[in-house]
């Protein structure tokens, strides 16, 4: 039995509740717009997963990843934000310009999209490793899982920050905690701090030059096979539990075909974290970008959020004011510092006051919203001033060569007999 | 279709996973299971799992550190 689907509109969907969707929601929020977060588990993303996170800017002690995001939720609901805790099956484009966000019951009518979906951790590929996942041995979450291996051994697999930094962290419960890396002896990936604490500390053991080649175990996983990656060797390693933090994967499946990916399946934005497509911005660790850190996600979603406001109230500018209307239009389209569009204002003004009735005229400062004036011409004019002929709220006519009065006449009167 | 509960309040992980897996196997499609939980960790897995698993699932929170996860069994 299918249940009929509602449609609900809003200003803006921001789908996922890490920090940078968060903090998109605090700015949408802010500028008044109606909004909607997205998130299909636990708000606060993968800052959630870490234990301690010491290098956000404003906290001078380290801060639990969840407790710092429960206050970036707080915040964001300070602001009228609206939290669906659900997963979005699909975005689409609909012609009107607005986006349809589809869940299991709801469909979402919004103005605007902020992809902040973030990433996944990934997998080794290893012999039956999807047989151990969930709750089964294989975990991506030390916060989450740490207390089970109280007393007993686990396996890092990874030698980033994340790696050794939870793997520290593990050696509060576990008993042994070792780390299998990919390189050679002394080499890890961490930043020095933790790469010191992790040569320092008596229950961690490295084994080089590894990589995992199978789970192996009953119910519940009881051996990580590692292989040599120099000598070929196969190493059987007794464990509990082990962890993988070998790198994420952008959760962008969602959004193939709808906006440009980069071949790594990251999506490609500008700096005003603009996709290719009107109307969709990313933000954070699912974008193209250098860093991923809760530093520099709490920097694009304040960014994908404004740009987003701008966009609605232009596109709301450009059909409610500039484009509407009984009457045609001619659009001036000048520039206070240009010159030759300064001679001709007194020829716009004579003109508005003799046909005012038949047409409306009305003036567009490209210094004051260059995007407004690229959307009304197709482009920014190669010269100035220029005019827009508008007919039915649609642009029939862009001239912006061989301006003067005679020919500004002859736009006018043109206008009067449509 | 029915509904059914599961407390799952005071218990950690792979607790509330393990009992939400057994209990599922037990449901028609198209029943719901409304799994209550209070440990984070429980928001982190139990949704995956049974989306993966192909169920509809949707959170409501019922409080601060609270969430009763609705699972609509698909198949």
């Amino acid at each position: 039995m299918e249940m009929e689907k509602k449609t609900l509109d809003y200003d803006v969907a921001i789908i996922g509740g890490g920090p940078a969707g968060l903090t998109a929601g605090i700015y949408c929020g802010r500028a008044r717009l109606k909004t909607i977060l997205f998130e299909k588990s636990l708000v606060g993303g993968l800052a959630t997963y870490t234990d301690e996170i010491e290098n956000y800017p404003g906290f001078d002690t380290p801060q639990k990843g969840i407790e710092l995001m429960r206050k970036f939720e707080a915040q964001a609901k300070r602001f009228g934000v609206e939290f669906k805790l659900t997963d979005v099956k699909a975005v689409r484009l609909l012609a009107d310009g607005r986006k349809l966000v589809e869940t299991f019951r709801v469909n979402y009518r919004v103005k605007a999209v902020i992809i902040a979906t973030g990433g996944k951790p990934r997998l080794t590929g290893a012999q039956n490793e999807e047989d151990f996942l969930y709750d089964k041995g294989i975990s991506f979450c030390a916060t989450c899982d740490a207390a089970y291996y109280t007393g007993k051994e686990v396996l890092i697999v990874g030698s980033g920050d994340a790696a050794i930094e939870e793997g520290l962290f593990l050696t509060k419960f576990a008993r042994k905690v070792k780390v299998s890396v990919i390189h050679d002896e002394g080499i890890l990936d961490a930043n020095k701090v933790a790469q010191e604490q992790a040569f320092a500390n008596p229950k961690m053991e490295f084994i080089w030059n590894t990589v995992v080649e199978e789970y192996r175990g009953q119910e519940r996983l009881e051996t990580v096979v590692l292989r040599n990656t120099k000598t070929g060797e196969l190493l059987p390693v007794q464990v509990d539990g082990v962890f993988l933090f070998i790198g994420y994967l952008p959760n962008t499946q969602l959004f193939e075909g709808l906006i440009a990916l980069n071949e790594r399946g990251y999506v490609i934005t500008n700096e005003k974290m603009e996709t290719n497509v009107e109307g969709i911005y990313a933000a954070g660790d699912v974008r193209e970008k250098s860093l991923r850190q809760v530093a520099t996600a709490v920097g694009d979603g304040a960014i994908a959020a404004v740009a987003a406001e701008q966009y609605i109230a232009e596109t709301e500018y450009l059909r409610d004011r500039l484009l509407s209307g009984d009457k045609p239009k001619l659009l001036y389209v000048w520039e206070p510092t240009n010159e030759r569009c300064r001679q001709l204002l007194p020829v716009i003004e004579e003109l508005n006051r003799v046909f005012q009735e038949k047409v409306a005229l009305e003036k567009v400062d490209v210094y004051k919203s260059q995007s407004i004036v690229t959307k009304l011409c197709g482009q920014m004019p190669p010269d100035l001033p220029a005019v827009v002929a508008v007919v039915d709220g649609e642009v029939k006519d862009v001239v912006c060569t061989g301006l003067d009065a005679a020919k500004l006449h002859q736009l006018v009167r043109g206008l009067v007999a449509d | 279709m029915a509904e059914y509960r599961l407390d799952c309040l005071g218990e950690a992980c792979p607790v509330p996973l393990l009992k939400t897996q057994k209990k599922m196997a037990e449901l028609q499609v198209g029943d719901i299971l409304i799994v209550e939980v209070d440990h984070s960790c429980a928001m982190k897995n139990v949704p995956e799992w049974a989306r993966k698993e192909g169920h509809n699932v949707e959170i409501e929170e019922i409080g601060e550190g609270e969430w009763d996860i609705y699972i609509e069994k698909a198949k």
